[in-house]
């Protein structure tokens, strides 16, 4: 379980988080959404260590990360898988390279081995036929499927997505939707979800934490989202045609 | 004072870079990756440029010493004496800031602006270290090799030119480049070389580990360290000619 209590981070004296303190429960599909420039990614980098929090604690497992030392916090990265918003992958390195990159870097496996764990890592995520091929050779969804091969390769305790189905059609959205969902169960990962698609939100979204401004507005999940009676929340997420065409088959509301 | 601040994380940067590479076996295949890179794949310019700039020289070397009073072979000395003093590496250094360090500055600001970077501090990768030492060690390491080849490259310019074109003879040309060598030239040469191999890899990495934006700004960031590395090449071309040959 990931924690965090009382986080603020402040950039030129302007608060892009303020006072956020949440649970992230193992297991489970965590999701953090807001409008964008809402503060969600400062979260997000200050959970991973990117960005050191103003204040607050942020504990792993009840290790305070914010009180560890650089050397002591590499014991947590190592737990740490992460997929970035493009993918991030690594240009000059193919598909292999990239998932075995971490497996080269921090592990003493034999090169058999290393084969294997890539292998296992890229079938899980359906990606075949493709290890030779560099990322500038393959689409947009398989990037971040290697993405999350790569975060996956160390078999991590805690996985991070930034807006993992952005730029991606609805179809390879969804599938990219399951494939975290299956792996955190699978692995029983503690997985923290950036995104403010509301398919996602409804199809993975066992909890759910809106930010909007840099502070905590709401928190459930899925099941009672489309039911919150808060004002800022309803505006974010009948913005989107569909889900306000539900709401007013649903309600009668015009 | 903004430069200050510069210099400060300049050097913050260099202490982060020379810390121990994570693993060594790493750090090893990196660096052959980067002396093929940076340094072999720049042969070719070195090359030319040198081949061609020896011939030039050769050429305004005897039209400046068109005086019956003074020995042909001195166009040949001067060759030479220009070539390793200062063209084959100050000037080389100038040229390869432009290709060697717009490359590192392109390769690591764009690894920043798509979050590469992030993911290697996201797995617990000292980004800096791995990343610019390398790079770093390859170019100090290639460099000198590339002067000495230039210095080469330069003479035969000389050598083809010279005799072709009728301004000097081949034999007078050969005396010349024979005449009053000074071996400690070529130490001071190669010394000079490695400080701006320093240059020439260290200060683009800085400017493209610490861009900020996106591909524009990548493209303004090249610039600037070219611009930059170019001026301290400059500089310690100054101060190291003062210390060397002066002093």
């Amino acid at each position: 379980m990931i924690e965090v209590r009382n986080i603020t981070k402040i950039f030129d004296g302007k608060a892009a988080v303020k006072d956020i303190s949440m649970q992230f429960p193992e297991g489970q599909a965590n999701l953090i959404i807001g409008r964008s420039g809402s503060g969600k990614t400062v979260l997000l980098k200050c959970i991973l260590g990117l960005y050191e929090p103003d204040s607050g604690e942020i504990l792993y497992d009840g290790r305070s990360f914010t009180r560890m030392k650089s050397a002591e916090r590499k014991t947590i990265r190592r737990e740490m898988g992460m997929v970035f918003q493009g993918g991030a992958l690594f240009d000059s390195l193919t598909v292999e390279q990239n998932v075995r990159f971490p497996l080269d870097m921090f592990t003493t496996k034999t090169s058999a081995e290393k084969a294997n764990r890539v292998d296992f890592c890229l079938e899980h995520v359906d990606i075949r036929g493709a290890n030779k091929l560099f990322p500038s050779e393959i689409s947009g969804g398989m990037q971040k499927r290697v993405a999350i091969a790569r975060a996956i390769a160390l078999n991590p305790k805690y996985l991070f997505c930034d807006e993992p189905n952005s730029g991606l059609d609805p179809e390879t959205a969804t599938l990219i939707d399951d494939l975290i969902l299956m792996l955190t169960k699978e692995f029983k990962m503690t997985t923290i979800i950036n995104t403010h698609d509301m398919n996602s939100v409804i199809q993975i979204g066992e909890s759910v934490l809106f930010i909007h401004q840099g502070e905590k507005c709401w928190q459930g999940n899925r099941g009672n989202i489309l039911h919150s009676e808060n004002k800022i929340l309803e505006d974010f997420i009948f913005a989107n045609k569909l889900y306000a065409q539900m709401r007013r088959e649903k309600t009668g509301m015009i | 004072m903004d430069w200050l601040f510069h210099v400060g994380r300049y050097f913050w940067m260099l202490g982060k870079t020379f810390s121990r590479p994570e693993k060594f076996k790493m750090f090893v295949r990196q660096l052959f990756h980067e002396i093929e890179g940076l340094g072999v794949n720049s042969v070719g310019i070195v090359v030319i440029i040198s081949l061609f700039i020896g011939g030039i020289l050769t050429i305004q070397l005897a039209y400046n010493l068109m005086n019956p009073l003074l020995p042909v072979y001195l166009i040949g000395l001067g060759t030479r004496d220009t070539l390793i003093l200062e063209f084959s590496s100050t000037i080389l250094a100038l040229i390869l800031a432009g290709k060697i360090g717009s490359n590192i500055t392109s390769e690591i600001g764009s690894m920043k602006v798509t979050e590469q970077i992030d993911t290697l501090e996201v797995m617990g990768v000292n980004s800096i270290s791995y990343l610019i030492l390398p790079k770093i060690v390859a170019v100090v390491f290639i460099f000198p090799f590339l002067v000495i080849l230039s210095i080469f490259f330069g003479l035969l310019g000389g050598l083809i030119v010279g005799p072709f074109t009728g301004v000097v003879s081949l034999t007078d040309y050969i005396d010349g480049i024979r005449y009053l060598f000074v071996p400690y030239y070529v130490t001071f040469t190669l010394i000079k070389s490695v400080f701006f191999g320093f240059l020439v890899a260290s200060v683009p990495a800085y400017y493209g580990y610490f861009v900020q934006g996106g591909a524009l700004e990548v493209g303004k960031a090249s610039t600037k360290a070219v611009v930059n590395t170019n001026i301290l090449i400059l500089l310690f071309d100054l101060v190291l000619t003062r210390l060397l040959l002066t002093a």
